[in-house]
């Protein structure tokens, strides 16, 4: 019935009061229809409330806050609302009624609860759907509704409802306020009490509805990053991966690299980035705290569980001991203020710190958006300008196409950034307190420690006094202990054995045994026949009585071949200065010619031309029988094992000079045998059969070659490979 | 002290009374086992040093680390804070080491020194029971020869096995009276040179615990600008966090 929209431009003949008068009347239609309306939305309210939400809250079927939100508080505020526009038409002059103050007055209320019930509209109708995929709770939902229907109808107002309706009505009012108060606004002439409040009532309607919107599309933009980044799996990633997104992409490469390249973003937000920069420095702080904190209770663990250990091994020590001093050793054992100490650290410092860790990442998340979204911005900015400054002349028609892509990249940009703006400040203080809280604890933690530690343990003027000279009562312990017999004689020992041997060895092995002189030597030669003169093989040590220490190549004589005990492995014998006895193993028939030691200096005083002494019987080791006096050949000798190469060194001395009597040699008959077959190759070789006997003539071919050998076998003489023979041993 | 049995089929002739022995077994078993207590509290001793230290350097390094961090370069209450905490724990750390050094030096060492002292009388120990068997051995000989007929070689043979015999049996006999007499004196002495130390211990920790108590106590007075008291401090973190988790741009399911 009211006109909407503005006034009619009036004609001149229309008369400024009557205009006036028209607007009043207006006006207070206006009125009535907002205060009819506002009272029915409150009704419904309540009766949604009373028929509808108690009966299911009651029933507990539903989650019914999640369905209805924050229904009842709405209602509160409607009827608050509704009261306050009684009060203020209860003014009978219609000059005075001045409704725009209630609204202003109520501004900040309603925007409060009707922000909160339409950003989780959304979330209540969807659950609102699947609750209706219940059978069950679907009956109950119909159960209610047509009670409220009956209602409804017995005041002859058949509306059709049902619970989606029903959700819907707050969200549906809020909206009406900015139009009710426009028409309210425009129906007030301006010289009325009203026309200032009513104008702001009407600014600040649609400020709310804009906030409301801005409210929610921030938490959409938060939403939608957020679940396309737990969008983790591989096909997720695939299905992003189109035309647009890598286009995007790209774009956004190019920006990063401009950064980096030290271009300067035309698009900047100091205040962004100083609280990106403390929020950045917050995020360091908490996480190195967390994990320095829980190192330093790791350790503190640790060095608790060994000084426990500690102390259990003092008492161990000390227990066999009457002396009760383990007093004053329970000290510092206190794992109980350790454990409280431990368990408090947790529960105040890191489980808070390690929650507030956590929230960094969303956040990070959200930046990093933005600052892609920014990157985009940019660039298309930059085109954009590009556009517009090589088209000039086309700029009119082409600017509004080229403001078109900004637009979104800008929206999303400068949504996400005002989001992150104010709400990074109120995390950074939030952050910080926390952060300051938790060192603040730490310190008192460690206090409570230190001193419940101290407890039970003496202080420290009643502990007896420090002994300054500790370490003499200690050392004169030592030395005590040291005196004792057992320490000293073999403490020494230790040393000894820990010193290098050869020291010790020189300052044991005193050698006191004296060498047999010359003069021994000879009368013993003269005194006793050759037969009963032996030298030594080697050196030996006499251990018992009457022992002698005797060294190799000695000559003694034979006295006597048994001991007083009847042994007759030790012999009494004579060194020409001393008797003693020897062990016969030691000892060896002497034979002149090869007194090894004699070799060099015998040689011009004995005969070199005396027989060949019979074979020596025990050559250890050896089954080969040297002759005295062997031939020149007897040098190609393989002897396996000498006693002495002094021997085989007296040998070749001997051999030298006897050369002319190899004939004789020849004449003993060194018996070989073959130990392989061989094959003559020629004449002058002899063939031999495994295992055959043969007579060697000469000990090396006509050229001297040593490797052959003259042999004779079954009247055939011919030359043999030396190897191929093998001695007969008669040993 | 050595007495000869009856010849008559006994398994091991007794030179040595079983109670000699047997008090000789347990004065060195009680030392043998000090030997061993004596190892394990040097080790654990040095592995509680070891932690001392490492979980001083880790309280370090939170200070360090805090310090080191841009907020304070943003904020200068929180760098005088920092600032303060860090000078604490650097001091805790000092008196810390200080500690270890005062324990190393008046238990550690001593206790080394202590336990230096049985090697030597393991090899006592060792060479008595050397020269014990070879007591047993010559007694066993000169038993024998004793059974034998009377004979020329046979009594030389015994009077020189007895010859043989008499030295060997008195070194193993002052050999055995003396780690008698002393084995019980060193049993003793561990009391008298382990109470300083451990006197000396508890002292270094007291100290260090006082300390300890006074630079918190200090450095609380510095921090602790808002002068809460716990509760309600804790509760107000509580609610910051709360606060943060109602965040938007904090994920919130």
């Amino acid at each position: 019935m009211t006109p909407r929209g503005l006034s009619p431009i009036p004609s001149p003949a229309v008369d400024p009061e009557e205009l006036r008068a028209r607007k009043m009347k207006r006006r207070a239609k206006v009125i009535q229809e907002l205060v009819q309306t506002e009272k029915d939305f409150l009704t419904d309210l309540e009766l949604c409330i009373r028929e509808v939400v108690q009966p299911l809250r009651n029933l507990m079927v539903v989650d019914v806050d999640r369905l209805f939100t924050n229904m009842e508080t709405v209602c509160e505020v409607s009827a608050a609302l509704l009261h306050r526009l009684h009060e203020a038409m209860a003014d009978p002059d219609p000059e005075a009624v001045v409704i725009g103050d209630v609204f202003i007055q109520a501004k900040a209320a309603l925007e409060d609860v009707f922000k909160i019930y339409c950003y989780h509209h959304d979330e209540a109708n969807a659950s609102l759907k699947s609750y209706e995929k219940d059978e069950e709770i679907k009956q109950h939902f119909t159960t209610c509704v047509l009670a409220l229907k009956k209602i409804y109808d017995k005041e002859g107002k058949p509306n059709l409802l049902d619970m989606g309706s029903l959700l819907i009505k707050p969200v549906q009012r809020i909206m009406k306020y900015p139009l009710l108060l426009g028409e309210l606004w425009h129906a007030t002439p301006e010289d009325h009490t009203d026309y200032q409040p009513t104008q702001e009532a009407f600014t600040a309607a649609k400020i709310i509805n804009i906030n409301i919107n801005e409210f929610k599309r921030r938490k959409d933009i938060v939403m939608k990053y957020k679940r396309l980044e737990d969008d983790g799996t591989l096909r997720g990633k695939l299905n992003k991966f189109n035309i647009h997104s890598i286009r995007k992409k790209g774009d956004r490469f190019a920006g990063y690299l401009k950064i980096l390249a030290g271009a300067d973003t035309q698009v900047r937000d100091e205040v962004f980035d100083r609280e990106e920069k403390l929020f950045r420095s917050l995020e360091k702080a908490a996480r190195q705290l967390v994990k320095n904190v829980q190192c330093y209770l790791q350790y503190t663990q640790e060095m608790v569980s060994v000084a426990v250990q500690s102390v259990q091994d003092v008492k161990n020590i000390v227990k066999d001991s009457n002396k009760n001093d383990g007093n004053g050793l329970v000290h510092d054992n206190g794992y109980d203020p350790y454990k409280v100490f431990r368990d408090n650290l947790e529960h105040l410092v890191l489980t808070p710190l390690s929650s507030l860790h956590g929230m960094f990442t969303a956040p990070q998340k959200l930046i990093q958006k933005r600052y892609d979204k920014l990157l985009d911005y940019c660039s298309r900015l930059e085109r954009s300008s590009s556009f517009s400054s090589s088209s000039s002349t086309t700029s009119s028609s082409l600017s509004p196409a080229s403001e078109d892509p900004p637009g979104p990249a800008k929206r999303d940009y400068e949504a996400l950034n005002a989001l992150l703006v104010e709400e990074l400040q109120r995390f950074n203080t939030a952050a910080y307190t926390i952060l300051t809280n938790s060192v603040v604890f730490l310190v008192a933690l460690l206090r409570g420690l230190m001193n419940n530690a101290l407890m039970g343990a003496p202080s420290v003027h009643q502990l007896p006094p420090p002994l300054s000279n500790i370490a003499e009562v200690q050392n004169s312990i030592m030395d005590e202990l040291n005196n004792l017999t057992f320490v000293k004689d073999n403490a020494q020992k230790l040393m000894e054995r820990k010193v290098s041997f050869e020291k010790r060895d020189r300052k044991t092995a005193v050698p006191e045994v004296q060498h047999q002189t010359e003069e021994q030597r000879a009368w013993l030669l003269a005194e006793y026949p050759v037969n009963r003169l032996y030298q030594l093989k080697r050196k030996c040590n006499g251990c018992q009585e009457q022992d002698l220490s005797l060294l190799e190549g000695e000559l003694v004589a034979l006295i006597e071949d048994t001991d007083p005990m009847g042994s007759s492995s030790r012999w009494l014998v004579h060194t020409g200065g001393m008797q003693g006895y020897v062990y016969s193993t030691f000892l060896k028939q002497y034979n002149p010619l090869r007194d090894s030691q004699r070799a060099g200096q015998m040689a011009k005083e004995q005969p070199q031309q005396q027989p060949p002494a019979t074979v020596d019987e025990d050559f250890d080791d050896l089954s080969l029988f040297v002759s005295g006096s062997g031939s020149s050949s007897l040098r190609s000798f393989k002897l396996s094992a000498t006693d002495s190469c002094s021997i085989l060194s007296g040998l070749q001395g001997e051999l030298e000079s006897t050369e002319d009597t190899e004939d004789t040699v020849d004449s003993e008959a060194q018996q070989y045998y073959a130990v392989y077959a061989f094959q003559a190759r020629c004449e002058q070789e002899l063939t031999l059969q495994e295992h055959q006997h043969v007579r060697i003539l000469q000990f090396c071919d006509l050229g001297g070659n040593k490797e052959w050998w003259l042999a004779e076998a079954n009247g055939q003489k011919g030359y043999v490979p030396a190897n191929y023979l093998g001695r007969m041993s008669y040993a | 002290m050595s007495w000869i049995p009856f010849k008559i089929g006994q398994p091991k002739k007794q030179i040595v009374s079983k109670t000699v022995e047997r008090d000789f077994e347990r004065e060195y078993d009680k030392l043998q086992k000090l030997e061993d207590q004596t190892k394990k509290l040097h080790k654990d001793m040095k592995k509680s040093t070891e932690a001392d230290l490492a979980m001083s350097k880790a309280a370090v390094k939170i200070s360090a680390d805090l310090l080191s961090n841009p907020l304070c370069e943003q904020d200068q209450a929180f760098l005088d804070s920092m600032t303060a905490l860090d000078t604490a724990m650097r001091r805790m750390d000092a008196f810390n080491q200080e500690k270890v050094n005062q324990i190393q030096k008046t238990v550690v060492d001593p206790l080394k020194k202590y336990s230096s002292v049985f090697p030597s009388l393991n090899m006592a120990v060792k060479r008595r029971e050397q020269t014990l068997q070879d007591y047993k051995r010559l007694q066993a000989k000169v038993e024998k020869y004793e059974e034998k007929e009377k004979t020329g070689p046979v009594m030389v043979k015994l009077h020189q096995a007895k010859e043989e015999l008499r030295p060997v049996k008195d070194d193993f006999e002052a050999k055995n009276k003396q780690l008698l007499d002393e084995m019980p004196k060193f049993y003793q002495s561990r009391i008298d040179y382990f109470q300083p130390s451990f006197e000396a211990l508890i002292r270094a920790q007291v100290v260090y615990f006082t300390e300890m108590y006074k630079i918190f106590s200090e450095l609380t007075d510095q921090i602790d600008q808002a002068g809460l008291t716990d509760e309600q401090r804790e509760r107000e973190t509580e609610a910051k966090l709360t606060e943060l988790r109602a965040l938007s741009i904090v994920a919130d399911d």
